[in-house]
């Protein structure tokens, strides 16, 4: 056994490779949750394909007792169950590291590494030896390697009863047939292996006030707690759970108790087109309306986009983003959207956008979504990503502050209406750049004719130059005054920093567990993570105090880059570019590999 | 464009309605469409109709895309709010405003560009939908704004104006909508306000998504000798088999003297709809017979008008969605977040 | 041309037919505006008479404009008694025709009853010396200070014709206890005629009016500016029933006259021998106002009284041998068109013809005369009369501009400024109405519907596309199928409900043998209807009414001189 791996408690990384749709997501998100529970930092990466049954599919598991959870790149632990991709998984296990493969049937030779320690467990037989149905066969299979991992991990077998207690609850036999095969695997690795192995677990303190959740369970319970009546959507990875729990959470919290009538309409459309429609009529007529979508939905969206954006009409939209372009891989991650999102439309477009880091923001961005498209009158975008919607994070367990009350910006009421002389859509504007609004069905004064064509400040058709540039200047000036509103950026300062780094959303914390990396090097730097555009002076000052910055994004034309350079006055070689876009979340090493070849060459 | 806004001058025999509005009160800005259009007909009837109905000007939403037709809700009711939105995606735009608000009477006005090209697929959909909202397809057959171009709705030979045939087959917006579950389906003429009215009247009271089709000659483009939707073809080729007198609920008592021969249906406000004159074994309740008798008249070269199938029988799309009476607008947000307490006992479950 | 600000054009366009358009701008009777269609739409008809008013204010150069009479004389002479209204416009047609033409006049100064009876504060002395002298500069002989006191004589001096304009110069008096025992009752015409004169330059403070037509009214605002200022005038009926224009009634209340009404005179107070008040029974009206009943008698104080019961005619210098026959109330028998009375080659127009009328019915009685008495002169039947003429032009200039202000201003009649009350009655002569400013103007002109600018219908060019219809801002127009009148009334856009008017009804359309009906009783001629017609169907065509006058078959309204 390598002496490296010895006694490594509470800080390793392990990886199951399995087929999906064999439900294997079930025993992932089981160990993942036991390791939670037993109060360490974990992070869980689904890794799966672009379909429903059959291809390969992996989930990744870091557990750091210093909290750093962004995804490793080095596995001490590979769990081989999908004979497909041994070849590759083999590879992937770090030297010294563990193989824990169904050893039902033997490996092939060229499967075998010296540097690896090779853990075989007879799963398929064991379970075909307890479970008649093939089907069960298969699932039970799953939950038997979790046993094995149970004993050779050291994960605590009395929160995994627990754990499938709770789940199962009302279905005692699979309850049974669950913990039948725990043991299986438990049982079989206690007896033939030498449990636990060198890294493993031990309960620690380190989930006190935290929950685990993905972020686009967290955006829906944000868009319910905003007040979000109206919801439109067309199915699309990765965004689709966003629907799937507003659903959810609407059912449980948003259904009349005497009546069980429902106070919301979500709308399944028939495309993107209609969605985003859907949500701009909603809007129109007062309704906090949202959709959730991905790259290819917004490019569809594109179009009435800049209809809400020249009519100035509220429309929260959340682009859980996937790699682009075209189709691309619609299950992998990326930061592609952003200028797109940001320049949504033809024309003179610019969009308000909200960039969340991990779970417990997209809950509170999402609520700070209707506040802004409904202060300003316009599309607000919260580019979330794959890897914060679809995966489990450990965060902060979110607090709902009741004294809330949602900003429905200028709208005026039957009594204004009534006592003013003329109503005019475009004017006067607020200090921010903002005139009122009116809701359809009020009043009679407040009725007029919004458009997507040429209008002048009173809201009439026009076609002359002057009244045409009125309107869109002062769109350009509403946005800019919006960028005080947008949630500031997170600035971290180190002692001696030598440079800045830049990022936002779900790169934070491998950049933040990079720059800690390069500090033990002694190399520091100040961090900052953007999470909103349009830009605010903070932005400007943290790449002005600095003589250069990196920019870490996941996209591979530096859209972040390219998006501060054209909206801030700073120079073009003040900032430099480190794009990771193959799919997978950052990790760490990508970023210190990069600055460190920067830094030193220097 | 005219050279003046219609004069403010009424007629002193002018009605007045149960709200004490003149028809002048129902009425819009002045059009800018070519002089004799069809659509400014439409619009008439339509002002004609939301007022006879009294419909408080305020409480009606006039939505539109992109087109000749899509202009004409600036022409009419002035006093309602109205959203001339982008091309084909009207249906998708007054899905979610009458989701936000069901209150509202939703009045759309679309074209044959509009509504059978690049809005199909939404036009589609609003009718599987039941949004209950006004569709008006303002029907000439060719593409107007952008100077003459064949429509979807071109007939087979019918000529360009200078003279070329089209060959692509048409797509007949009321068959297409019978054969995917319209729950209401008409077709009438812009020349035609004494069918047209209580067809659009029956429209507002029905239930769910009504869609009247409506030929409407293009006077520009399509109104030459060798089109089959210029004035004179289509009051040669238009035959009216079913007469539809609409008769508003206070009415209704008065309505049932003589109702031999007559077949009637109950609107979901109280109103009731007569066939008369209809044709033997025409039911405009029976979706199949309706749309064999549709086929069959066509065949025989026949563009059959008329308030052709109602049913009444079906949910519209706040019903599927079991959605609150209130509109949603007006739902408290107190009634929206289940607050603090529940969030943390949520979220105690993600542990 | 008003609204266009061409005052010349305008002024002399209206002078051809209205001879008087400063005079009459002020003090007609309007018997115009009750006519004018904008009250179907709306309360008030237009400021017509005005609006002539504003073009005589502000014409420029003008006389250069006017008709001359040739060097040449035709020969003819022609007698005028009288310098009224009705001579007057004799004399300016005949003019010019080459007609030697001598006036008679009593007073010294021409005009009549314009200048008598017509208080200065309403006409200024100035605008009516020009305006006759307009006439009277083209070679007029005038004699002033010439009353004709034998008709026998005047004939004996060989005129070719005598027209006899000499209005309805007597007063009626009221025969009522004490009425002959004091001289502080006035005859309201001849007092205002001494005013106009300077004979007489006050009245004591309480003073009462007989009678409420227009003479009362010029009476009662005469008073108050010689002295009076406890005034009113008493009236035996409702005031539904009052002869008196509803604008003079207002003026009058508004320099605050008081009126009395169902109040009938019953004697005159005379307290030694001094008029001290008048006793009148105070009555109570049926429904119409035919019967009364006597509720109380009531005593005004007063110190005078003017009586304006009405005026009647008086020819005692015509003899009655002479072949002018007389009827049963000592009325000359006049022809109604020739005006001529039952010997040939004598005319009478204006009050003198059929008894008390108004300035404006003297003018065109004396157009009427002229043309007979051309007619008498050259040997042609006076009853002859030269056909009137119809000039129809499209104003179409554009696809959607015309040729005339097509819109409708929704504009409420134009209130004219007066003068502050304590400033009109420092003078007498101060002129009340201040007239029209510029904008005022215009606004008032664009209050006119265009009744000359008709909606044309060419049956055969319809395609039936409703635009017409549809576009229509009060429902004029309907098509469907033909039928009798009473039927189509009731089945048009809106109910045709003034019989009055007869409706349109076209030939069979094209298309579906329907017609096209037309409602035009509140058509505002905005010209919307061809505007919207695809197929010019529908024009706007301007008509031009021409006018005969003496010597000019038809006369052409487009002013072209200028």
């Amino acid at each position: 056994m390598h002496q490296l791996l010895r006694d490594r408690v509470n800080d390793f990384a392990f990886k199951l490779a399995n087929v999906n749709g064999t439900g294997s997501a079930s025993a992932n998100g089981l160990i993942m949750q036991a390791i939670f529970r037993m109060g360490i930092p974990v992070s869980g990466k689904n890794l799966f394909p672009s379909n429903i049954q059959g291809l390969p599919t992996w989930y990744e598991i870091r557990v750091n007792r210093e909290g750093h959870t962004a995804r490793a790149l080095e596995y001490d632990l590979m769990v081989a169950m999908n004979a497909q991709t041994y070849a590759r998984d083999v590879k992937e296990v770090r030297s010294g590291g563990f193989l824990l493969y169904d050893s039902s049937w033997p490996l092939d030779s060229h499967l075998i590494r010296d540097d690896v320690n090779y853990v075989g467990v007879p799963l398929a037989r064991m379970c075909g030896e307890h479970f008649q149905d093939s089907r069960e066969r298969i699932l039970m299979k799953n939950i038997a390697y979790a046993g094995s991992l149970v004993a050779l991990l050291d994960i605590d077998m009395h929160l995994i009863e627990q754990l499938l207690e709770g789940k199962f609850s009302a279905k005692p036999s699979l309850r049974e047939s669950n913990h039948k095969s725990v043991m299986i695997g438990y049982e079989y690795a206690k007896k033939h292996f030498d449990c636990p192995l060198p890294f493993h677990l031990a309960k620690m303190d380190g989930n006190q006030g935290k929950i685990l959740i993905d972020g686009n369970t967290a955006t829906a319970l944000g868009a319910v707690y905003a007040g979000a009546t109206v919801a439109a959507w067309y199915p699309i990875t990765p965004a689709t759970s966003v629907m799937d729990a507003f659903t959810r959470f609407c059912a449980k919290y948003r259904r009349d108790k005497e009546t069980g009538a429902n106070n919301y309409c979500i709308i399944q459309a028939e495309d993107e087109l209609a969605a985003i429609g859907m949500v701009i009529g909603a809007s129109w007529n007062g309704a906090r309306a949202f959709t959730s979508t991905s790259g290819p939905g917004v490019s569809l969206m594109n179009e009435l986009l800049g209809l809400a954006y020249y009519a100035e009409i509220p429309a929260v939209l959340v682009d859980v983003q996937r790699v682009g372009p075209s189709t691309g891989m619609p299950t992998r991650t990326q930061q592609g959207d952003l200028m797109e999102c940001a320049y949504a439309s033809h024309g003179d477009t610019k969009h308000i956008l909200l960039i969340p880091a991990d779970p417990a923001e997209c809950f509170d961005f999402a609520v700070k979504s209707f506040d802004l498209a409904e202060k300003f009158q316009t599309p607000v975008i919260m580019l979330s990503d794959l890897d914060i919607g679809m995966n489990d994070w450990v965060v902060d367990k979110m607090a709902w502050d009741d004294s809330y009350v949602p900003d429905r910006g200028r709208v005026l009421t039957a009594e204004q209406l009534e006592q003013m002389p003329k109503y005019f859509r475009y004017s006067p504007e607020d200090e921010n750049h903002v005139a009122a609004r009116t809701l359809p069905g009020v009043h009679q004064k407040g009725a007029f004719f919004i458009r997507g064509s040429g209008h002048n400040k009173l809201g009439g058709y026009t076609e002359i130059p002057d009244e045409y540039q009125e309107v869109i200047d002062r769109l350009a000036r509403k946005h800019k005054a919006s960028a005080k509103f947008v949630p500031a950026p997170v600035i971290e300062r180190r002692e001696g920093a030598g440079f800045g780094v830049i990022t936002t959303g779900g790169c934070d914390r491998a950049v933040r567990e990079a720059m800690q990396l390069l500090a033990n090097r002694g190399i520091n730097a100040n961090y900052m993570r953007i999470r909103g555009f349009p830009f605010d002076d903070p932005v400007v000052d943290f790449i002005e105090e600095h003589p250069f910055c990196f920019v870490v994004e996941q996209n591979r034309d530096a859209q972040l880059k390219s998006l501060l350079l054209l909206e801030t006055p700073v120079a073009k070689n003040k900032l430099r570019s480190i794009c990771v876009y193959g799919g997978f979340p950052l990790s760490a090493n990508s970023v210190v590999d990069r600055i460190l070849s920067q830094v030193e060459a220097k | 464009m005219p050279s003046i806004a219609k004069p403010v001058a009424k007629h002193p025999s002018l009605q007045r309605n149960k709200l004490d509005l003149t028809i002048r009160d129902y009425e819009g800005a002045m059009s800018t469409l070519c002089a004799g259009c069809g659509h400014d007909s439409i619009t008439a009837a339509i002002v004609k109709a939301l007022w006879k109905m009294s419909i408080e000007p305020h409480r009606i939403a006039k939505l539109s895309g992109i087109g000749c037709s899509s202009k004409t809700p600036t022409y009419f009711v002035n006093g309602a709010h109205g959203f001339n939105s982008a091309h084909g995606r009207m249906p998708s735009i007054a899905a979610g405003a009458s989701a936000a608000n069901r209150d509202l009477v939703y009045i759309g006005v679309s074209g044959d560009g509009d509504s059978l090209s690049i809005g199909l697929g939404q036009l589609c959909h609003a009718i599987r939908r039941n949004v209950k909202m006004v569709y008006v397809i303002e029907n000439n057959g060719v593409y107007g704004l952008t100077k003459g171009q064949f429509s979807a709705s071109t007939d087979i030979g019918s000529t360009s104006k200078k003279g070329d045939p089209n060959r692509m087959p048409p797509i007949d917006p009321v068959t297409m909508a019978l054969s995917i579950g319209a729950t209401f389906v008409a077709r009438s003429f812009s020349g035609d306000k004494d069918q047209l009215v209580p067809v659009l009247e029956a429209a507002v009271a029905h239930r769910g998504f009504a869609l009247i089709d409506v030929i409407s000659p293009c006077v520009t483009f399509n109104d030459h000798k060798g089109s089959t939707k210029s004035y004179l073809a289509s009051r040669q080729s238009m035959v009216r088999p079913i007469e539809t007198d609409f008769v508003p609920p206070a009415e209704e008592i008065l309505a049932q003297i003589g109702t031999n021969g007559v077949t009637s249906v109950t609107m979901h406000d109280g109103s009731v709809l007569r066939f008369t004159a209809v044709p033997k074994d025409y039911d405009p309740t029976d979706r199949g017979k309706v749309s064999a008798y549709l086929r069959e008249r066509a065949a025989a070269g026949e563009v059959v008008t008329g308030l052709l199938y109602v049913d009444e029988s079906q949910p519209d799309m706040h019903e599927m969605s079991q959605t609150v009476a209130t509109p949603l607008v007006n739902v408290p947000y107190s009634k929206l977040c289940p607050g603090s307490g529940a969030l943390s006992k949520l979220l105690d479950q993600f542990r | 041309m008003i609204a266009q600000g061409k005052y010349t054009e305008s002024y002399l366009l209206n002078r051809k037919s209205n001879v008087f358009p400063g005079i009459l701008g002020r003090t007609c009777d309007r018997p115009c505006e009750p006519a004018c269609r904008r009250t179907r739409v709306e309360e008030k008809p237009v400021a017509i008479c005005r609006l002539k008013r504003v073009a005589a204010d502000l014409k420029g150069e003008y006389k250069q404009f006017l008709p001359t009479a040739p060097e040449t004389k035709n020969g003819k002479r022609v007698a005028l008694i009288g310098a009224g209204p009705a001579s007057l416009t004799v004399a300016n047609d005949l003019m010019p025709l080459g007609y030697s033409v001598t006036l008679f006049e009593k007073q010294d100064k021409p005009g009549g009853l314009m200048r008598s009876n017509i208080p200065s504060f309403r006409l200024p002395e100035s605008v009516l010396q020009e305006e006759c002298d307009d006439i009277l500069e083209m070679g007029v002989d005038v004699r002033y200070n010439s009353p004709v006191t034998s008709m026998r004589d005047l004939l004996g001096q060989g005129y070719d014709a005598v027209f006899v304009g000499t209005g309805a110069p007597r007063g009626k008096d009221l025969d009522i206890p004490g009425r002959h025992d004091t001289d502080r009752i006035h005859i309201g015409i001849d007092w205002l005629e001494s005013v106009a004169f300077g004979h007489i330059d006050k009245i004591g403070e309480k003073v009462l009016i007989i009678g409420v037509g227009n003479t009362a009214m010029d009476c009662c605002r005469t008073s108050r500016r010689l002295g009076g200022n406890d005034i009113k005038v008493m009236a035996r009926r409702p005031r539904a029933y009052f002869k008196a224009s509803p604008w003079e009634l207002e003026d009058a209340e508004e320099e605050q006259v008081e009126i009395v009404i169902n109040h009938a005179p019953k004697r005159f107070v005379i307290e030694d021998g001094r008029l001290v008040g008048m006793e009148f029974e105070r009555l109570e009206w049926d429904a119409k106002a035919r019967n009364s009943r006597v509720l109380e008698t009531v005593i005004l104080p007063c110190e005078d009284v003017i009586l304006a019961i009405g005026q009647e005619n008086a020819f005692p210098w015509i003899e009655r041998e002479i072949g002018i026959e007389f009827d049963k109330w000592d009325m000359p028998k006049v022809d109604e068109t020739t005006f001529e009375s039952t010997r040939p080659g004598v005319f009478f127009g204006g009050d003198s013809a059929f008894g008390p009328k108004n300035i404006i019915w003297a003018v065109e009685h004396g157009h009427q005369a002229a043309i007979s008495i051309h007619n008498h002169c050259m040997g042609v039947p006076v009853t002859s009369r030269p056909p009137q003429g119809l000039n129809i032009v499209s104003q179409k200039m554009g696809l959607s501009e015309w040729s005339y202000h097509n819109d409708y201003n929704p504009s409420k009649r134009q209130k004219m400024v007066h003068v502050d009350l304590t400033e009109r009655f420092q003078k007498l002569n101060i002129e009340v109405e201040l007239g029209f400013d510029p904008e005022q103007t215009a606004r008032e002109v664009q209050r006119c519907l265009n009744c000359d600018i008709q909606t044309v219908f060419t049956a055969k060019r319809c395609i039936e596309c409703d635009a017409c219809i549809d576009i229509c801002p009060v429902q004029c127009l309907t098509i469907t199928r033909n039928g009798g009148e009473e039927d189509l009334r009731g089945r048009l856009s809106a109910p045709a409900i003034n019989l009055t008017q007869a409706l349109y009804v076209s030939d069979a359309l094209p298309q579906t043998s329907r017609i096209m009906a037309k409602d035009e009783d509140v058509c505002v001629h905005c010209g919307l209807c061809a505007e919207r017609c695809p197929t010019a169907a529908w024009d706007m065509q301007k008509s031009d009414v021409l006018i005969p006058f003496a010597g000019i078959s038809v006369c052409t309204n487009s002013y072209a001189t200028v």
